[in-house]
C-alpha cells in the first residue's frame, strides 16, 4: 500500500489538486490523506509511515522546499517529496533535483506529470548482491580494509616502517585513513605499549595549540589556572600523531622542529627543559612541497618529518575496495543499531560506485551509517542513501522494471541534468546539448522546466 | 595566472578588528558571509569546525560592504527619525508621543544587540515621562527598562522596574501595562528560581488578562505558568497550562506564539521521557515558525532542543546534523549568543563520545560570549558544561575549576537554583 499525504492541496489555490490526485491514482493500492497546512501535516507525519508527500509550496517556494526536505529527512521512513508550485523557477527545479525531490510540478498539475513523478516513488523489485564477509586487519574503531593493489603497497610500506622508530609523514586526501595508518604503525611498532596521542592541529585554535602541544605552567597566561601537561609529554614512551600539520603557523613550526631535533620541550611560561622521547608521525592532506614554495611551510621541518613518506590512495583509485569497505561499515553499523542487513541492491551499489567521494572513506562511512539507520529490512537500497545520491539517481540508466520512460521524458530529464551541471546557464547548456539556445528555451518551456 | 589566495580564517579576521562600536555591523557582515573551507569539510578537523575556523574572502567583504553601509544608514535613520519625532511631539506638547518615539528608538537598538545604547534611550524616555500628567508612558518606559535588565541578566534590577510599573499601572487603571508588569515580575522571579513569587505574579497577570479577554495575552500567561510548572517538576499542571495556552493561540492563529509554545511542549515531553512526542512537538513548532515572520532566534532554540533530544537518545549523527543546521541559521542571522549555546552543546556531544578535542567548542563558546554584552548566566552555562566535559574525561582538577567559576557567576546574579545544581556537581566530585 502506497501512502500519500497531500498538503495544502484542498483549497482553490491548488486548482483542486487533491480531487485530481484521488481521481488519477484510483483506489487500488494507494491511500491518500490530506493536511490543510504545515503544522497539521507534521502531526500527521508523526502518526505513521508515509511514502510520498505532495506539498503545495507557498509564496516563498525556495524556503518551503528547503523546509520540506529537512522535515522529511527526520520523518519515519523518510517519505519522498513531490513539490507543487505556481510557476516554479528554473533555480527551484535545479535545487529540487539536487536535493532528491521526486519532481517539481507547476500548477495546474497535469495528470501525466503527476503519475510520472509517482512512478518514481513506487518501490520496485531490485536485484541485490550479498555483502562479502570482511576479515579486516582490525585497528581500533576503524580498520584497514582493502585488497586493491594501491592499498597492498601501503600495507607493505607500513610493515617495513613500523618496526623502526623512524618519523613518518602520511600524505593523502581527506578521509583516506591517515590516522588509521598511523595507529597501525604505532600498534605494530616498538612503542606499542606506550600511548598513542593524536592532535588535530587544524581543529585547535591557533592561540591554544602551543599550550596544547607543549603544556603550560600555572599562571602562564590568563586562564592558565593550573599546570597543564602537553601532548608531547603525554606521548612519552609512545607515539605522537600530529594530524593536519600544514595548518600550523610558522612560529609553531619552528618550535616543533626544535622538539623533533632536540627531543626536548619547554612548557609555555616554563623555564625547565623536559626531555620527550616520542615516536612522531605526522599527516597532511596538503601538498607540503607546494606550501614550502609559497613560504607557508618550513622546508627543514618537512625533511625532518618525511623520513618515510606514505601516500594514501583516493577511494576512487581503490576499485573493488569500495564493496569491501561498504560491507565492513554495514556490518559495523548494523551491529551498533541492531539491524540485520546482508545485501545491497544493484542500484544502490551502482550509485555508490558512481559517486565522486570527495571525502573518501570517511564520507563512505558516513553515508553507510546514515543508510543503515534508515534501512527497514535486510537489503540496503538506493532510497536509503542521502538526498544528494537520489539526485544522482537521475543520471543512472532507467529502472529495470515498472517505469519505462517516454522519449520526451528522457529528453526533459537530460536537459535538466545538463542545466544542473551548467548551474542553469542556458547558453552553456545549449552548447553541450548541441542545439540552439532558442530551441533549448522552447523545450524548457514545453517540459515545464 | 596567479591562483587565488586562500580565505582568511574568521579567528584571524576578528583578531584584526578593533573592538570599536562603529565596526559592529562590519563584524556582523564578516561573520554572516564566512564559509567553511570546502577542503576542511571531510578532513579530520571537519567535525570540529567552529566559526573561528571558517574562512572569509576580503574581496567578498569589500563587495558586500554596501550591505553593511545600508544596515548602518537604516539604523541611524530609525534613530534620527525617532529623535526628530520626539522633538516635534515635545514642540506641540505631546509628551506621550515623545516617550513613544524614544522607546521605539530603544527597541531599535535592542534589535541590533546594542543594549547599553537602548538603555540610554529608555532612560531619557523615563525622565520625560515622569514629568507628564498621564502616567501610562512612564509605565511603558519602566517596562522597557525592566525587560532590558532581564536580558542583561540583572534580574533584581529588572524586578524593581516592573514593580514600579505595576504600582503606577494599577493606580492609572492601565490594564495592559499592569499585565505586562506582572509577566515581567514573574519572569524575573523565575530566572532567580523564586517559584512561589513567579507563580503569584503570573497568576495575578492571568486574572487581569482573563478579565480583559485578550486571547493572546491569556495564552502567554498560561504558557508562562506552564514553563514555571515544568521547572518545578509538576508535569501534569504544566501540561494543563500549555494545553490552555494552545487553545488561546490557535483561536487567534498566532503562529509565532504557537511555535514558542510547542517548543516548551517539546521540552516538557522530553522531561517526561517521551522522546517521540517531544520530537513531534519540535517539528510542529518548526512548521508553525514557517508560517510566522522569520525568527531565527526561536528557530535555533527549537533546533537545539531537537539536537539535545537526539543526544540523549545516543543518536549522535542526527544530533550533530541538527546542531550544524542551527549553526547555519545563527551565523546567517548573526546571533552570537545562540552560537555560544550551539558550541556548548557540540562540546557536550563530544564529551559523550569521550573525544578530548571537543574542548575546542567550549573555548570557542567562551570566546564568543566575551564578544557579547556581559551575560553572567550565558557564561556560567558554558563553564558548567565545560566542567562536566572535563570530568567525563577524568580531568578532575580542571573540571572543578570550571564548575567553581560557574558557581561564582550564578551567585553574582542571584540564580540560586542553578548555583545549587553546580554545588551538587562539585559535591559529587569530592565524594
Amino acid at each position: 500500500m502506497l501512502r500519500i499525504l497531500a498538503v495544502g492541496a484542498e483549497g482553490g489555490g491548488s486548482g483542486g489538486l487533491l480531487h485530481g490526485i484521488r481521481q488519477w491514482v484510483g483506489e487500488g493500492g494507494v491511500e491518500i490523506e490530506a493536511a490543510p497546512d504545515l503544522p497539521r501535516a507534521v502531526r500527521q507525519l508523526g502518526t505513521g509511515r508515509w511514502h510520498v508527500v505532495v506539498a503545495v509550496l507557498g509564496e516563498h517556494a525556495d524556503d518551503d522546499l528547503a523546509w520540506w526536505v529537512d522535515t522529511l529527512r527526520g520523518a519515519t521512513a523518510a517519505p519522498r517529496l513531490i513539490a507543487v508550485a505556481h510557476g516554479p523557477s528554473m533555480g527551484l527545479v535545479l535545487r529540487a533535483e539536487k536535493l532528491g525531490v521526486l519532481d517539481v510540478l507547476p500548477l495546474p498539475v497535469r495528470r501525466e506529470d503527476f503519475l510520472r513523478a509517482l512512478r518514481r516513488a513506487r518501490p520496485i523489485t531490485e536485484a541485490a548482491v550479498t555483502l562479502p564477509v570482511v576479515e579486516p586487519h582490525a585497528v581500533g574503531e576503524y580498520a584497514l580494509v582493502g585488497q586493491s593493489p594501491a592499498m597492498l603497497d601501503v600495507y607493505r610500506l607500513v610493515a617495513r616502517v613500523a618496526p623502526s622508530t623512524a618519523t613518518v609523514l602520511v600524505q593523502g586526501e581527506s578521509g583516506t585513513g591517515k590516522e588509521v595508518v598511523a595507529r597501525a604503525i604505532h600498534i605494530n611498532g616498538p612503542v606499542s605499549s606506550g600511548a598513542f596521542v593524536a592532535v588535530n592541529c587544524a581543529a585547535i585554535p591557533e592561540n591554544l595549540l602551543e599550550s596544547e602541544l607543549f603544556g603550560h605552567e600555572k599562571g602562564a597566561f590568563t586562564g592558565a589556572v593550573m599546570r597543564k601537561i602537553g601532548r608531547f609529554e603525554q606521548a612519552v614512551g609512545g607515539t605522537l600523531f600530529l594530524d593536519e600539520i600544514a595548518d600550523m603557523s610558522l612560529a609553531l613550526q619552528a618550535k616543533i622542529l626544535r622538539a623533533v631535533q632536540e627531543r626536548e620541550i619547554e612548557r609555555v611560561g616554563g623555564t625547565d627543559t623536559i626531555p620527550v622521547d616520542v615516536r612522531l608521525i605526522a599527516a597532511t592532506n596538503r601538498d607540503l612541497k607546494e606550501a614550502i614554495k609559497q613560504g607557508r611551510f618550513r622546508e627543514d621541518l618537512y625533511y625532518r618529518l618525511a623520513v618515510v613518506l606514505i601516500r594514501l590512495p583516493r577511494l576512487g583509485e581503490r576499485g573493488e575496495d569500495l564493496l569491501l569497505l561498504t560491507a565492513y561499515f554495514v556490518r559495523q553499523f548494523a551491529e551498533r543499531y541492531g539491524k540485520q542487513i546482508h545485501s545491497i541492491s544493484d542500484r544502490a551499489l551502482e550509485l555508490l560506485r558512481n559517486h565522486a567521494w570527495v571525502g573518501n572513506v570517511r564520507e563512505l562511512r558516513n553515508v553507510i551509517e546514515r543508510a543503515v539507520i534508515v534501512a527497514t529490512d535486510d537489503v540496503l537500497r538506493a532510497e536509503h542513501l542521502p538526498e544528494e545520491f537520489r539526485g544522482e539517481e537521475a543520471t543512472l540508466p532507467d529502472r529495470p522494471e515498472g517505469a519505462l520512460l517516454t522519449l520526451a521524458e528522457v529528453e526533459a530529464r537530460h536537459i535538466t541534468r545538463v542545466l544542473t551541471q551548467t548551474n542553469g546557464q542556458i547558453g552553456a547548456a545549449a552548447e553541450i546539448l548541441g542545439i540552439h539556445r532558442n530551441t533549448l528555451t522552447r523545450k524548457m518551456k514545453e517540459y515545464g522546466l | 595566472m596567479t591562483p587565488p589566495l586562500p580565505p582568511v580564517r574568521v579567528e584571524k579576521a576578528l583578531a584584526l578588528l578593533p573592538d570599536v562600536e562603529a565596526l559592529g555591523p562590519l563584524r556582523a557582515l564578516l561573520v554572516s558571509i564566512s564559509r567553511p573551507d570546502e577542503r576542511a569539510l571531510w578532513s579530520s578537523s571537519g567535525p570540529y569546525l567552529t566559526l573561528g575556523k571558517r574562512g572569509v574572502q576580503p574581496e567578498e567583504l569589500r563587495r558586500r560592504m554596501p550591505q553593511a553601509f545600508h544596515v548602518i544608514t537604516e539604523h541611524l535613520q530609525t534613530l534620527y527619525r525617532a529623535y526628530v519625532e520626539a522633538l516635534e511631539c515635545q514642540q506641540r506638547g505631546d509628551g506621550a508621543g515623545a516617550v513613544a518615539a524614544l522607546v521605539r528608538a530603544g527597541r531599535g537598538e535592542e534589535r541590533v544587540g546594542r543594549l547599553s545604547q537602548a538603555r540610554a534611550w529608555y532612560d531619557v524616555a523615563l525622565r520625560v515621562s515622569q514629568a507628564l500628567q498621564d502616567r501610562r508612558p512612564e509605565v511603558e518606559s519602566l517596562r522597557s527598562l525592566g525587560e532590558l535588565f532581564l536580558r542583561l541578566g540583572q534580574y533584581a534590577e529588572g524586578a524593581r522596574h516592573f514593580q514600579r510599573a505595576l504600582a503606577i499601572a494599577e493606580a492609572e487603571f492601565d490594564q495592559p501595562g499592569a499585565i505586562a508588569a506582572c509577566e515581567g515580575l514573574g519572569d524575573a522571579a523565575l530566572a532567580q528560581s523564586q517559584w512561589t513569587g513567579a507563580q503569584a505574579w503570573y497568576a495575578r497577570g492571568l486574572r487581569l488578562a482573563t478579565a480583559g479577554g485578550d486571547q493572546r495575552q491569556i495564552g502567554r500567561l498560561e504558557r508562562d505558568l506552564g514553563v514555571l510548572a515544568r521547572h518545578q517538576g509538576d508535569s501534569t499542571v504544566a501540561g494543563e497550562h500549555l494545553r490552555k495556552a494552545r487553545e488561546c493561540f490557535e483561536s487567534v492563529d498566532a503562529a509565532e506564539e504557537m511555535a514558542g509554545l510547542l517548543n516548551t511542549q517539546g521540552q516538557l515531553e522530553a522531561q517526561l521521557g517521551r522522546p517521540q512526542a517531544a520530537s513531534g512537538a519540535y517539528r510542529e513548532a518548526l512548521a508553525w515558525l514557517q508560517r510566522a515572520p522569520r525568527d531565527a532566534g526561536l528557530e535555533v532554540s527549537i533546533r537545539l532542543n531537537l539536537a539535545e533530544l537526539h543526544l540523549e537518545a545516543g543518536r549522535f549523527l542526527d544530533g550533530e546534523e541538527e546542531m550544524r543546521r542551527a549553526e547555519q541559521v545563527a551565523i546567517a542571522g548573526n546571533l552570537t549568543g545562540r552560537l555560544v549555546q550551539i558550541y556548548t552543546l557540540m562540546g557536550k556531544l563530544r564529551g559523550r563520545q569521550l573525544d578530548e578535542t571537543g574542548f575546542v567548542f567550549f573555548e570557542q563558546a567562551i570566546e564568543l560570549s566575551r564578544m557579547l554584552e556581559p551575560s553572567p548566566t550565558t557564561e556560567a552555562q558554558v563553564y558548567v558544561e565545560y566542567g562536566l566535559f572535563r570530568e567525563r574525561l577524568g580531568q578532575r582538577e580542571e573540571a572543578r575549576a570550571y564548575l567553581e567559576r560557574a558557581r561564582e557567576l550564578y551567585g553574582s546574579v542571584g540564580d540560586a537554583a542553578d548555583r545549587r545544581r553546580v554545588e551538587a556537581e562539585l559535591e559529587k566530585m569530592t565524594a
